[in-house]
């Protein structure tokens, strides 16, 4: 592939100038790598620039270049693994956000754990901040009855008594 | 460190007689343009900005509140008098990169004696407040002083205030200058410090962590008191150890009776920061490190690692400096409660800090 297939994936896709700038800075293997994986999803030019930062991160992370990392099992694999465009998008951001943020990812992955830990009833819900960003956890419950949700109250509260929720907390505070 | 040696400078004429002007022409070997009117000088961005020098007159006025005090977040009253704009050095986290976007030469004020009468008006008026004012926020404080000789003028100014403390902020080791003058106790010389790892990759053009500590050294020996910011903060693979080695490194240089403040502040970018760093043509930590957008759209490194990272550093600075005055800088209450175990009042936090109180 060449410069040429670059310019011609950006003019179909309306891409900017300052989009196409950044994907025509990299070394021409890294481009091509790029718009393999463009033309793979149809990416339209949010989901490229998106695409761009998170590389970008990453790369500066681990160094290496965006070849090999689009290369990686985790982010290659991902995508072949999911069936359709709409999904594969999804499961790629999520395989660039894990290698982007790993420790964040690691807490995150902690608290679903503890969460699930808690044996909540069916029907109560438990909400962090978004990007763990926030020191408050939330417990959604619902009930159609006044009695319904007397006693999901009833059974959420004895289910935090144990020592997953104080362990949520100590992860929300950077404590574990 | 290098000394910045400029490839040009342009004096306005009008200017040509201030000691500022005068010192630059009598330390720079290279060429001196003279200009009538408007700089000319159109540098293209930030970057392209540092190349030339710009001596002209600041036009309105010089003092303001620092811009670090946005609200929600725990303010230390801090003033800033901007006397030169943009900076020789070129970090990669550099907030300047977006806020200097449409005014980017490196400019240096000539109309000195106008922010001294500024400041001189502020600190007559209010004889019972006492004044923590900087010249740190739009440029390093002393990366120009090896050309300009502004600390001759503004040290003996200070010197002779009981209620202003002039803080002098730099990622330099360019003190000779202060050494041969007496700050009288009221001038506070800063090092922004970070782990060695951090200023190699993302201080391009600063001196060595070594070299500011040497500095540092330096000018407690010669009456100053000092001070140092972590800021900004940044995770990178490795930062437990390289942020206690940065600690420990100032507590083998400096004597920590004379250390004025010490803050912590982690790495926050705007939008347009964060584009400018994905712009960059070299990686750096400030790219990798696992920053977040927050509720006043800036990104910054999620709660909790923030967190661990400040406990970390107060803990450490603790262990190897005792009971000197630290603070956060540019944090919400509920950071500050759980790091620092108390959240001051402005008001409190800016006396504290003025009167060399710890807490």
């Amino acid at each position: 592939m060449s410069e040429a297939a670059v310019r011609a994936y950006a003019v179909e896709k309306h891409f900017g100038s300052a989009t196409l700038s950044r994907w025509l800075a990299y070394p021409p293997a890294d481009r091509d790598a790029l718009l393999e994986l463009a033309v793979q999803l149809r990416l339209g030019e949010n989901q490229l620039r998106d695409v761009l930062d998170d590389v970008g991160a990453i790369v500066a992370r681990r160094g290496g270049g965006v070849t090999g990392l689009l290369s990686d099992e985790a982010v290659r694999g991902a995508v072949a693994r999911s069936p359709g465009r709409n999904p594969a998008i999804r499961a790629l951001k999520q395989a660039l956000r894990r290698l982007r943020y790993p420790q964040l990812s690691n807490a995150e992955q902690r608290l679903a754990e503890l969460g699930r830990a808690l044996r909540l009833p069916a029907g109560v819900r438990v909400e962090l901040p978004e990007n763990l960003d926030g020191d408050a956890i939330a417990l959604t419950l619902r009930g159609r009855t006044a009695g319904e949700l007397r006693a999901q109250a009833r059974a959420a509260a004895a289910c935090l008594q144990g020592e997953a929720l104080d362990e949520m907390f100590a992860v929300l505070e950077g404590l574990r | 460190m290098r000394r910045f040696v400029p490839d040009r400078v342009w004096i306005a004429r009008g200017e040509l007689e201030t000691p500022v002007a005068r010192s630059v022409q009598t330390r720079y070997a290279g060429p001196i343009e003279v200009f009538d009117g408007d700089a000319p000088v159109r540098p293209v961005s930030v970057s392209d900005g540092k190349r030339e020098l710009v001596l002209q007159r600041h036009r309105g006025a010089f003092l303001r509140h620092c811009p670090a005090g946005t609200a929600g977040l725990v303010c230390c009253n801090y003033l800033v008098v901007n006397l030169a704009s943009n900076c020789p050095m070129d970090c990669s986290y550099c907030f300047l990169q977006d806020y200097l976007a449409d005014a980017p030469a490196l400019t240096a004020y000539t109309n000195v004696e106008d922010a001294l009468a500024e400041i001189d008006a502020v600190v007559r008026a209010h004889p019972d407040r006492t004044f923590r004012i900087g010249t740190g926020e739009l440029s390093d404080s002393l990366a120009l002083d090896p050309l300009t000789d502004l600390s001759r003028l503004l040290v003996p100014f200070f010197a002779a205030r009981r209620n202003a403390v002039l803080e002098l902020k730099t990622k330099t080791d360019c003190v000779d200058t202060l050494l041969a003058l007496d700050p009288g106790g009221q001038v506070v010389v800063s090092w922004s410090v970070n782990a060695a790892a951090v200023v190699e990759r993302d201080e391009a053009g600063t001196a060595p962590l070594a070299d500011r500590l040497a500095a540092a050294h330096r000018v407690q020996q010669g009456g100053y008191r000092v001070g140092f910011h972590f800021d900004p903060l940044i995770e990178f693979d490795g930062w437990e150890s390289g942020y206690t080695a940065a600690v420990d490194a100032i507590a083998g240089a400096v004597d920590p009776a004379t250390v004025a403040w010490i803050s912590l502040g982690s790495l926050r970018l705007s939008p347009g920061m964060t584009q400018a760093l994905g712009r960059r043509a070299a990686p750096s930590h400030a790219q990798a490190t696992e920053v977040v957008s927050g509720a006043d759209g800036k990104a910054r490194i999620w709660r909790g690692l923030r967190l661990r990272m400040y406990r970390l550093l107060v803990e450490r600075l603790r262990a190897a400096l005792g009971e000197v005055p630290l603070y956060l800088c540019m944090e919400s209450p509920g950071v500050w409660a759980r790091v620092m175990a108390e959240v001051p009042t402005d008001r409190a936090l800016g006396l504290r800090l003025a009167a060399g109180a710890t807490w």
